[in-house]
């Protein structure tokens, strides 16, 4: 058999986590930096409420750019995000069986967890796992979540994420991943490798640092204000207020600062007391958010409390 | 008399456990539940019955001698204990109470304290006893407690044993919110062996304990039923599981062999080797190749890269050649397609490519060009330290340091004006490699492809080199850089870490000392004494941190004379104390009577002081210089007991002197504090010790016949001064002779790192 193209991996795995009973998601339409980001997980691993999700998410890191000319490495790439809030107790077993599912024959492999701790400073969020090694390759990310928005997570979500282009190239046995077949007419390069270069150069090269600035203060002043105007909103009587609360907008902002501070880190015009406050900045940001998010399940929460009480 | 025992198996199954924690885990697991056994008097050595105060720590753990092996796997930890007594020893004790007076009134009546005491030990008040201590009397119960069954003690003890396993990094998974380094998956507990062999029952973070374990994830085995040790050694290597890290090390070396030609060898690494031993439950070895093209690149690039990031051992022929071969270890039997050596030949490629790719690019923009465009200013070398926190700032600093470094090393005539030049220049450039991509991505390589790039952009040879070794010594035993100009340079960087790093509030403390802090310091003392011999710290710490004390100082909230004297005793007392003990191999009461005397006296050069060290070694365990060390402990004391204030700085006035020893002793400290001097001056330590030494029979004859503390103030006064002189001018100039003990007495102090 013949190895899976590009895009019958990812309805493969689609296909593998739905009948693990996760929803499929859409792609975040927003610049991220992982899966991690997109509020799917963001927010959803917090609170006690169970989750699981799948998703393919393209992924955009400004200082991985190299284009177009490295083999192996993508300023743009396509992870695929899974979220399993609370971890089956074989969960790494259903992982492994995700291997078979595109086409990787484990008895003719060798496959290891090796310790990696996982960190996204503007986000406040850790967790503590693997990266999986497939005869050498780093093919995933593994990570129990122990901490998202600065807040502490119970239950624990395990997040799995696969980097698709290099276990592409691995499973057609290409030597770079502009070689992968996406479709069986199209190659990944055809359809990728111009944006790859196109995005190094703007985000090496062509950026104004002075642009970029001021779009950043622009997006945070106009989180801050909405964020500003929720905790004002104290009183019993600006309930509605708060229900109404645009909070993913928020967010959404505060994602589109963190993009832009990447592109300024690329373009190499972040001085180190800059960059700590830029992150610190981010970072309040989202951590707001997470609080936001968390205090308004609390009357559902007490509705689930309710829903358990024997009648 | 003998007991019939039984063994037992404990193995907790995992998921993957980091390789670097793995070892220290398994000792931990054996020697905290022999130690809980031991409590539980489930261990057969033990009498029947122990007393034990009530208030009192537990009696100490004897050393963990009984038979309990452990083993490990990433995804197991086991102990074997062969004898375990089926029922737990009957108690007896003593249970200490409050005191007789408090425990009745003034009537005789049983108080409060005397009722809940006895209550709380299930005791009658009228049971109590009455105890004679060094305190007095005391009330006490006697207890008996009978021994339970052990399945029924060990359900208990296990399930906290587990949890006491520490690891530096935890986590927690599921709802019970139990921490451990990864999720637990299974528990084998076994308690005897064959039929009669039956399960510990617990549960823990949602695991059952049971009989059971698991194999290698590839041989597809689910639970494998155990019925004892043999059983269960034999169906895990059926299942492809060797659970004895000593036997994967054997197989670690002999697979290298087996897979290599007969002129190749595998270039040895002890710590890769425990890393493949810590990370596989079945080892199996490959040979692979890559395109020999590669072997242009420098050696040490190729070798980190198969080695930090690929985990292969790196191969070299019979002339040490390096061979376009590497060896990679299994977690498992074999690689039967042949699929497995491909793709780790393709990650491999893929890797040297990156290397190649980094290489070529990094050259379009030489390191002085990157210094002098400011690329520093934009790199973070503490970010606690604001303004100052970037390599630009800490190069600045750096250069300011070195330059009086130099400045003495040139009035020496060590150091000539063109080397001088070398250092300034190296310092420019040695972190500028920070910037380069090769080290982004290989970060371990960072000062050898600062060296490796200067060199190939025609950097004068001394300048590449100092770049090259500038973070050596790496550890207290390794080597220094080969040249002055590269120790001058590394020796900037270091104090700089150091004094930067107690400024940002980063100071070592216990266990943690997450900026490598004292690792730096090592460096220091190492380097004063073995490449920049004479450096005096002392002046070189307040130098800097006058030129440098409003960014440094004022980020610690403190005054930059306080930062110095942090600085100061964490390098005296901690750093050069810690050489001399391990590399200076000097005895633990020699170290500190020299470690104390540079406190008295406030220098801080550290060749200088190992000289006095190694010259005190060989003179100390003379009956002289004994009874000279006694005398100085005597003279400490009675320094201590005397108001100095009244006296110091003066000199005894030899008109007051009524009796012929004072007189003596007086004559004989005149002439051997000019003789000490004079030999000191000239480096002759053993000689000023021997000459020392000299001195006892007046000591003793002092001592003998002359009261010190005489009725009269003027003679008492007078002869306190002559004593304070020779405690300071003989018993403590070169080293502080009161702190040297007796062979076999100094056995008792602790020695800490």
């Amino acid at each position: 058999m013949s190895s899976l193209n590009f895009q019958d991996m990812l309805a493969a795995l689609s296909r593998f986590w739905a009948d693990q009973g996760c929803v499929v998601a859409l792609p975040y339409d927003l610049e991220v930096g992982a899966g991690t980001m997109c509020p799917e997980t963001f927010l959803r691993v917090l609170g006690p409420r169970p989750w699981k999700v799948a998703y393919v998410q393209p992924s955009r890191r400004p200082a991985d750019g190299r284009y177009g000319e490295n083999p192996n490495r993508l300023l743009k790439h396509t992870q695929m995000q899974v979220i399993l809030k609370p971890p089956p107790p074989d969960i790494q077993d259903v992982y492994l069986a995700s291997l078979e599912a595109l086409g990787i024959r484990l008895a003719d492999h060798d496959i290891r967890f090796e310790e990696d701790n996982w960190e996204a400073p503007t986000l406040g969020a850790w967790g503590i796992g693997w990266q999986v090694m497939l005869d050498g390759l780093e093919i995933t990310q593994f990570t129990y979540f122990q901490q998202c928005g600065g807040l502490d997570l119970d239950p624990i979500s395990a997040e799995i994420t696969y980097g698709l282009e290099r276990i592409a190239a691995f499973l057609q046995n290409v030597p770079s991943v502009y070689d992968v077949r996406w479709s069986n007419d199209h190659s990944y390069g055809e359809i990728r490798l111009e944006e790859e270069l196109e995005l190094s150069i703007y985000d090496f090269e062509a950026a104004s640092p002075e642009a970029c600035r001021t779009l950043l203060d622009t997006y945070e002043a106009e989180a801050l204000r909405l964020l500003g105007s929720y905790s004002k909103a104290k009183d019993p009587k600006d309930a509605e207020v708060r229900r109404r609360f645009p909070l993913r907008k928020v967010y959404e902002l505060c994602l589109k600062c963190s993009h832009l501070f990447n592109i300024l880190d690329a373009r190499g015009v972040i001085s180190v007391t800059e960059r700590v406050a830029l992150i610190g900045r981010i970072r309040k940001m989202a951590t707001q958010v997470a609080r936001i998010y968390v205090g308004r399940l609390q009357p559902a929460l007490a509705e689930i409390a309710a829903e358990a009480q024997p009648a | 008399m003998s007991q019939a025992t039984l063994p037992l198996l404990v193995e907790i199954g995992c998921e993957e456990i980091p390789a670097r924690f793995l070892r220290d885990a398994e000792r931990q697991f054996g020697e905290r539940l022999l130690g809980a056994l031991r409590d539980s008097r489930l261990l057969p050595d033990l009498g029947s019955s122990e007393q034990r105060n009530g208030d009192s720590p537990a009696p100490e753990l004897r050393s963990p001698k009984p038979a309990a092996t452990t083993y490990s796997t990433p995804r197991r930890l086991v102990v074997h204990i062969v004898s375990v007594l089926p029922r737990q020893s009957d108690l007896e004790e003593q249970v200490m109470g409050p005191a007789a007076k408090i425990a009745f009134d003034a009537s005789g009546k049983p108080t409060r304290a005397a009722e809940n005491f006895a209550a709380k030990n299930g005791v009658a008040v009228e049971e109590l006893l009455q105890v004679e201590t060094a305190k007095g009397l005391y009330m006490a119960a006697r207890k008996a407690t009978s021994g339970r069954p052990a399945a029924e003690v060990l359900s208990d003890v296990l399930p906290r044993v587990i949890k006491s396993v520490a690891f530096p990094k935890s986590m927690v998974w599921e709802t019970t919110g139990v921490r451990f380094v990864r999720p637990l998956r299974w528990i084998l507990a076994l308690l005897g062996e064959g039929d009669r062999a039956r399960s510990i029952h617990f549960d823990l973070a949602g695991v059952r304990s049971g009989k059971h374990t698991r194999g290698h994830r590839g041989s597809g085995a689910g639970r494998l039923d155990v019925v004892g040790f043999a059983d269960y050694a034999q169906k895990l290597r059926q299942h492809f599981v060797e659970f004895d890290p000593e036997s994967r090390r054997q197989s670690v070396r002999s697979e290298a062999n087996v897979v290599l030609e007969a002129w190749q060898e595998a270039v040895a690494d002890p710590e890769l080797e425990e890393w493949v031993v810590n990370s596989t439950e079945w080892v199996a070895g490959l040979r692979g190749s890559f395109d020999p093209r590669f072997l242009k690149l420098p050696r040490e690039i190729l070798v980190t890269v198969m080695r930090d990031h690929q985990k292969y051992f790196a191969v070299e022929d019979r002339e040490s050649k390096l061979q376009p071969n590497f060896v990679a270890m299994l977690n498992r039997d074999r690689d039967a397609t042949g699929a497995i050596r491909a793709g780790h030949e393709r990650v491999l490629t893929a890797r040297f490519n990156d290397a190649e790719f980094f290489w070529n690019a990094d050259q379009k923009v030489p390191l002085a060009q990157r210094f002098a465009d400011g690329w520093l200013e934009r790199v973070t070398y503490q970010a606690k330290l604001g303004d100052q926190g970037s390599y630009a700032a800490k190069i600045f600093r750096m250069k300011a340091l070195a330059e009086q470094v130099c400045a003495g090393l040139e009035g020496q005539g060590r150091l000539a004006a063109s080397q001088r030049a070398h250092v300034l220049h190296a310092l420019e450039l040695c972190k500028c490699d920070l910037t380069t991509q090769m080290v982004q991505e290989f970060t371990e390589l960072q000062g050898v492809v600062g060296g490796l790039y200067a060199r190939a952009q025609g950097e004068p040879p001394e300048v590449a080199e100092a770049i090259y070794d500038h973070y050596k010594p790496v550890h207290i035993e390794g080597d220094c850089p080969r040249s002055v100009v590269g120790a001058v340079v590394s020796l900037a960087d270091k104090l700089d870490a150091v004094i930067a790093g107690f400024a940002a509030g980063l100071e070592p403390t216990g266990s943690s000392d997450p900026f490598a802090l004292r690792r730096a310091g090592n460096g220091i003392v190492k380097l004063a004494v073995e490449s920049l011999h004479g450096l005096d710290l002392t002046i070189l710490v307040n130098q800097t941190l006058r030129s440098h004390a409003t960014v440094l100082g004022a980020q610690a909230g403190l005054d930059s004379g306080e930062l110095a004297q942090r600085v100061d005793v964490f390098l005296r007392e901690e750093r050069m104390e810690f050489y001399f003990r391990e590399v200076g191999a000097l005895r633990y009461d020699t170290v500190r009577a020299i470690v104390k005397r540079t406190k008295i006296l406030q220098d801080l050069v550290p060749s200088a002081a190992l000289a006095r060290g190694r010259a005190l070694e060989r003179v100390r365990d003379t009956d002289d210089f004994l009874a000279l060390a006694a005398a100085a402990k005597r003279t400490r004391n009675i320094r201590k007991s005397a108001n100095i204030l009244d006296i110091s700085g003066g000199r005894p006035d030899p008109g007051l002197f009524s009796e012929d020893a004072e007189r003596e002793l007086y004559a004989a400290y005149e002439g051997l504090s000019r003789e000490i001097q004079k030999l000191s001056d000239r480096g002759e330590f053993e000689e000023a010790f021997r000459a020392t030494a000299t001195i006892r029979p007046h000591v003793d004859r002092f001592f003998d016949k002359v009261l010190v503390m005489s009725e009269d103030p003027s003679v008492r006064r007078n002869r306190l001064m002559l004593l304070l002189r020779l405690n300071e001018e003989v018993f403590t100039s070169l080293a502080d002779l009161s702190e040297i003990e007796p062979i076999g007495a100094e056995g008792g102090k602790a020695r800490n790192g």
